[in-house]
């Protein structure tokens, strides 16, 4: 009897598990139809509305540019009735896969965080994306786009035209610890690669580790080998290598990779570095286990933080030194971040709404919140500025000119091969020939 | 009898459901597969016919070459590594304790029935250096071992190493419980009149336990191998491949490939390698383990 | 004499003590997650890992329940897990019978072809079955993923069932015909009654299997909404990973102790299963 009844009750799971399944996959259809194309539904003003928000960023991480578009759709939420923001968060490391399957199923969402360059140049060329530029300027908000970022930005697709808005207008450089500095009794900042390699020889004499890398995600260990390249074969170096102007495989490429290599040789760098994630690398820095960190200005909002145990000044920060007269110290490595592009499918009045409220907004919002500059005009600048924000101020400001970073301009393949193998290049697992022999070979593919 | 036995409408209904989904989403696509692997590109884009350059040109790729190689590694350490334990393992128990027998078994087999991706990020914390210690590392430190203590997630060899660890551990159980069921079946009396002819320890295992015991140790190989074959869970979860290239396997490089590169006729070749690969040593393991009976 | 059974005595102890180590080895990290779930995320750099908490911090669990979407994670898993393993039950148990018990002409060609799958590698069959489920806009649904788990599951299923029924006398079915019992009520009444061991072994085997892929649910799904546990996990631990010792414990504590938990229910069926009956086909 209690066997049958045993049987009785397990098959009758099984059933209401059934009809669960067969009851929750129309429900998630349901709101993957209202989301859809069919624009004959948008014209109902009282039906409600989700965005999907493909991001990057975990959304409880405040100041981040996650948080800055959640933040600034819940106000609007609160004045339109039924409108939701779906935030789905994707590590960075499985963006471009996951962006690749959603174009594929002619899926994108209707905001996805992306990557300029190359990889967004393709999604323009499959037709997939709203062209900001024409839309913005129909939706007269156009001018909320700051021109500088916009320039950069076309630069970056071959001067396709304007198809993503920025989420930052950054400089990249190395941020030091101050105290840590200080310590090691070195009075100013490097402007030289060679005075560079002096500071690091002498904060290691202190016993202070001299730089940290969020080897984890491998592009912050890239950034560091493109530094000496551009400073010492110029600020088209690896896209001169790309259209095979140039190869590789060339000498003064080499000699990057193997700059890169004797520094982590010499233990310039943090143990164990490629198991270690960005924001940890900004925490070392600021709670004084690493002396330098190179990173781009988008740090300011940690550095503007209560976590910034280092205080209101104690970071400073320092262009990346030069080698010779290739470029000058005045050039900057800039970019705008990673980017947002607008699924042209799933584009209607409702989005224009959204977009309509949340990007004049943005520029200043994230100024007042955060302190950093996002590639939009900023109506006025607080007046608590802080001194992290006003140094990147000052260096903008500075710029004469800009280069890009290592993976800008190359294909998915050779980017993928550059940022996995570069972790085998720090642990001396493979000599800076083969690292460019690797990206020489893959490159040479599709060129 | 043979009416009823022979049925053919029983049969259908019985047979068919069931090899029509399982033809539909398995045969299917295999020569569907087959068939991309003679294009090059993917539908739709730059997609064109190009014989069987792909075969030919898998190796010359550093890093489907490597992902072979490190597979087979991995296969060398782990398909023996886990059959060999259990073994030993199942023979333990089976004949130094008395008591706990089933506790033993329950406990042993614990970690088989963990999700992979759970178990991972569980040994990714154990390994951890920065920040924070993990498990090992702090263990290390507390007998005074520091020259030992590393990333041994960032070190091509190490990362290796740990994820051979992890596998092994576990399905230990896995095969533990396999094997034991077979060596209790072996008659009482046989292992006694053994024992009275004199032959003890290892004799005793090479003349009469191994020989009793030897077809599941080859359904075990055979389990092993087309687990180990197409290491994808485990390697994705603790070490996304990395460093570099040192852990990705082959079922990787295809996915990196199809999904990342946009290239699904070389992925479809790799798949076909791994395919075939695959049907070679079940046949050879099959060949071997016949030739003896 | 003496000499051999001292030497007998010590290797006992030897066995003794390595099962004590190895168990110890195989359940240590276990405990050790539980307890680190518990947490605060501070206690990870002012005290060594392996010292036990020194508060109870549940707010760990909560997080990952909420924030990290567990429950929703939950959810899909349990419904695709258990969907498809009744449909491989179903399927797996009336094939097996029907190609060991029955006589027809292409009995050994269907065998051979079924039980060639288990040898087929997951990724031979990804990219086409990618391309299909896309076509008929299955993507993102948890069809896909129920339909991929039954043909994957059926080769082993039919493989282990055989085995079991093969070990059956024919005298019960023969008997019962006689009586005047049909086909159906073979199966049902006799044959799926005594493949009862089999069935759980099978059922555990498969869960276990299904439960914890990631090939296929990684590929297959994209939304949020349809995640299952194992990518759900992977997600997480990216986005909590090094910031949040405890949450990223909590979240794995949460996706192990469902499958600890029946297996502590039911081990011994499992165990049982697994020595005594349908591996050994």
């Amino acid at each position: 009897m209690k066997k049958k009844l045993l049987i009785l009750g397990v098959v009758l799971v099984l059933l209401v598990s059934m009809l669960a399944g067969c009851a929750g996959n129309q429900g998630a259809k349901t709101p993957s139809a209202s989301t859809g194309s069919n624009t004959g539904s948008s014209g109902d003003k009282f039906q409600s509305r989700t965005i999907k928000f493909l991001s990057i960023w975990p959304e409880d991480d405040k100041n981040s540019n996650g948080w800055i578009v959640s933040e600034l759709s819940r106000q609007y939420g609160e004045t339109v009735d039924g409108f939701k923001l779906e935030y789905e968060y994707v590590a960075i490391d499985q963006l471009d896969q996951k962006v690749k399957i959603l174009m594929s199923s002619d899926d994108l969402p209707e905001v996805c965080t992306y990557e300029s360059g190359v990889r967004l140049k393709q999604v323009i060329d499959a037709g997939l994306i709203l062209n900001v530029e024409e839309t913005f300027t129909e939706l007269g908000i156009r001018d909320c786009l700051d021109e500088g970022a916009v320039s950069l930005l076309k630069r970056l697709v071959d001067g396709k035209g304007l198809y993503c808005v920025p989420l930052g207008l950054n400089m990249e450089g190395f941020w030091y610890n101050k105290a840590l500095f200080e310590k090691a009794g070195i009075q100013k900042a490097p402007e030289t690669w060679d005075e560079f390699l002096e500071v690091c020889e002498k904060l290691k004499a202190a016993g202070i580790t001299p730089i940290v890398q969020g080897g984890s995600d491998n592009w912050p260990m890239t950034r560091v080998l493109n530094a000496y390249l551009v400073r010492s074969v110029g600020p088209n170096a690896v896209q001169d290598a790309v259209t095979g102007k140039k190869k590789f495989t060339d000498p003064e490429y080499v000699a990057a990779a193997q700059m890169f290599q004797d520094m982590a040789k010499k233990g310039y760098f943090a143990e164990g570095m490629n198991t270690i994630d960005p924001g940890t690398a900004t925490s070392m820095l600021m709670n004084g286990q690493a002396a330098m960190n190179y990173d781009g200005s988008w740090k300011v909002s940690n550095l503007n933080s209560d976590d910034n145990t280092a205080g209101p000044e104690g970071i400073g920060f320092f262009n990346v030194p030069v080698v010779n007269d290739s470029s000058t110290i005045l050039d900057y490595s800039m970019n705008c971040g990673n980017i947002l592009m607008f699924s042209k499918k799933k584009y209607d009045d409702k989005v224009a709404d959204w977009m309509k409220y949340v990007f004049p907004k943005l520029g200043d919002f994230a100024m007042q919140e955060t302190g950093a500059f996002k590639g939009f005009s900023i109506s006025k600048m607080p007046e608590d500025t802080t001194y992290y924000t006003q140094l990147v101020a000052e260096h903008l400001a500075k710029a004469q000119g800009a280069f890009l970073w290592f993976e800008a301009k190359m294909d998915s393949e050779t980017s993928t091969i550059a940022q996995q193998s570069i972790s085998l290049l720090y642990t001396g697992e493979i000599t800076a020939e083969d690292y460019m022999r690797l990206l020489e070979e893959t490159a040479a593919k599709s060129r | 009898m043979e009416r009823v036995l022979g049925d053919k409408k029983a049969i259908a209904l019985m047979v068919l459901p069931a090899l029509i989904i399982f033809v539909g989403v398995i045969f299917v696509p295999i020569v569907w597969t087959f068939i991309y692997s003679l294009f090059s590109g993917m539908p739709g884009f730059k997609f064109e016919y190009v014989g069987f350059s792909n075969y030919i040109n898998m190796w010359s790729n550093k890093q489907t070459v490597a992902a072979i190689k490190m597979n087979w590694k991995y296969i060398l350490f782990v398909t023996p590594g886990q059959v060999g334990f259990g073994l030993l393992v199942s023979l333990m128990m089976y004949f130094s304790i008395k008591k706990f027998k089933t506790l033993s078994r329950t406990i042993v087999f614990i970690p088989t029935i963990l999700p992979t991706v759970a178990v991972a990020q569980m040994f990714a914390k154990m390994y951890e250096m920065v920040p924070n210690y993990g498990l090992i590392n702090a263990l290390l430190d507390l007998a005074g071992l520091d020259r030992y203590i590393q990333p041994f997630l960032g070190q091509p060899n190490t990362s290796f190493g740990a994820l051979v660890v992890m596998d092994i551990w576990t399905a230990i159980g896995f095969y533990t419980v396999i094997i034991y069921g077979a060596l209790v079946d072996i008659p009482h009396e046989l292992l006694e009149a053994a024992r009275i002819d004199g032959a003890s320890g290892v004799k005793l295992f090479t003349k009469i336990v191994f020989p009793m015991i030897r077809t599941i140790m080859i359904t075990c190989l055979v389990f092993s191998f087309t687990g180990t074959i197409k290491l994808y869970e485990s390697a994705t979860a603790l070490t996304k491949g990395g460093p570099g290239f040192a852990t990705t396997s082959m079922t990787m490089n295809m996915y990196q490939n199809a999904f990342l590169f946009d290239q699904y006729g070389y992925a479809s070749a790799v798949a076909i390698l791994i395919l075939a690969q695959c049907l070679l040593v079940t046949f050879i393991i099959n060949k071997l383990s016949r030739e003896k009976y | 004499m003496d000499k051999e059974k001292r030497m007998k005595n010590v290797l006992s102890v030897i066995g003794k003590i390595f099962i004590v180590i190895f168990l110890f080895v195989e359940i240590y990290p276990i405990f050790w997650i539980l307890m680190s779930s518990l947490k605060h995320t501070q206690e990870f750099n002012l005290s060594p890992s392996y010292a036990l908490p020194k508060q109870i911090h549940l707010e760990n669990y909560v997080k990952a329940w909420y924030q990290g979407k567990m429950n929703i994670y939950f959810k899909n898993s349990a419904i695709v897990t258990i969907v498809s393993l009744f449909f491989i039950i179903l399927l797996g148990t009336t094939s097996a019978f029907a190609l060991t018990k029955m006589r027809w002409k292409l009995r050994d060609k269907v065998l051979k072809i079924f039980l060639s799958g288990i040898m087929i590698p997951t990724a031979v069959v990804l990219i086409p079955l990618y391309s299909m489920y896309k076509g008929t806009n299955l993507l993102n649904t948890r069809i896909s993923l129920i339909l991929t788990y039954i043909a994957f599951g059926l080769p082993l299923t039919i493989f282990l069932l055989r085995g079991y029924l093969v070990s059956l006398p024919d005298d019960m079915i023969e008997a019962a015909i006689i009586d005047g019992a049909n086909i159906y009520q073979v199966f049902g009444r006799i044959m799926f009654p005594l493949m009862k061991t089999g069935i759980v072994t099978v059922g555990v085997i498969q869960f276990y299997f299904r439960w914890n892929d990631l090939i296929f649910s990684s590929t297959f799904i994209s939304s949020t909404e349809m995640k299952t546990v194992q990518t759900g996990l992977l997600y997480f631990s990216d986005m909590y990973g090094n910031r949040d010792w405890g949450a990223i414990f909590a979240c794995i504590s949460i996706s192990v102790l469902p499958t600890l938990i029946i297996y502590i229910f039911m081990n011994k069926m499992v165990i049982e299963g697994m020595t005594s009956g349908a591996i050994k086909g």
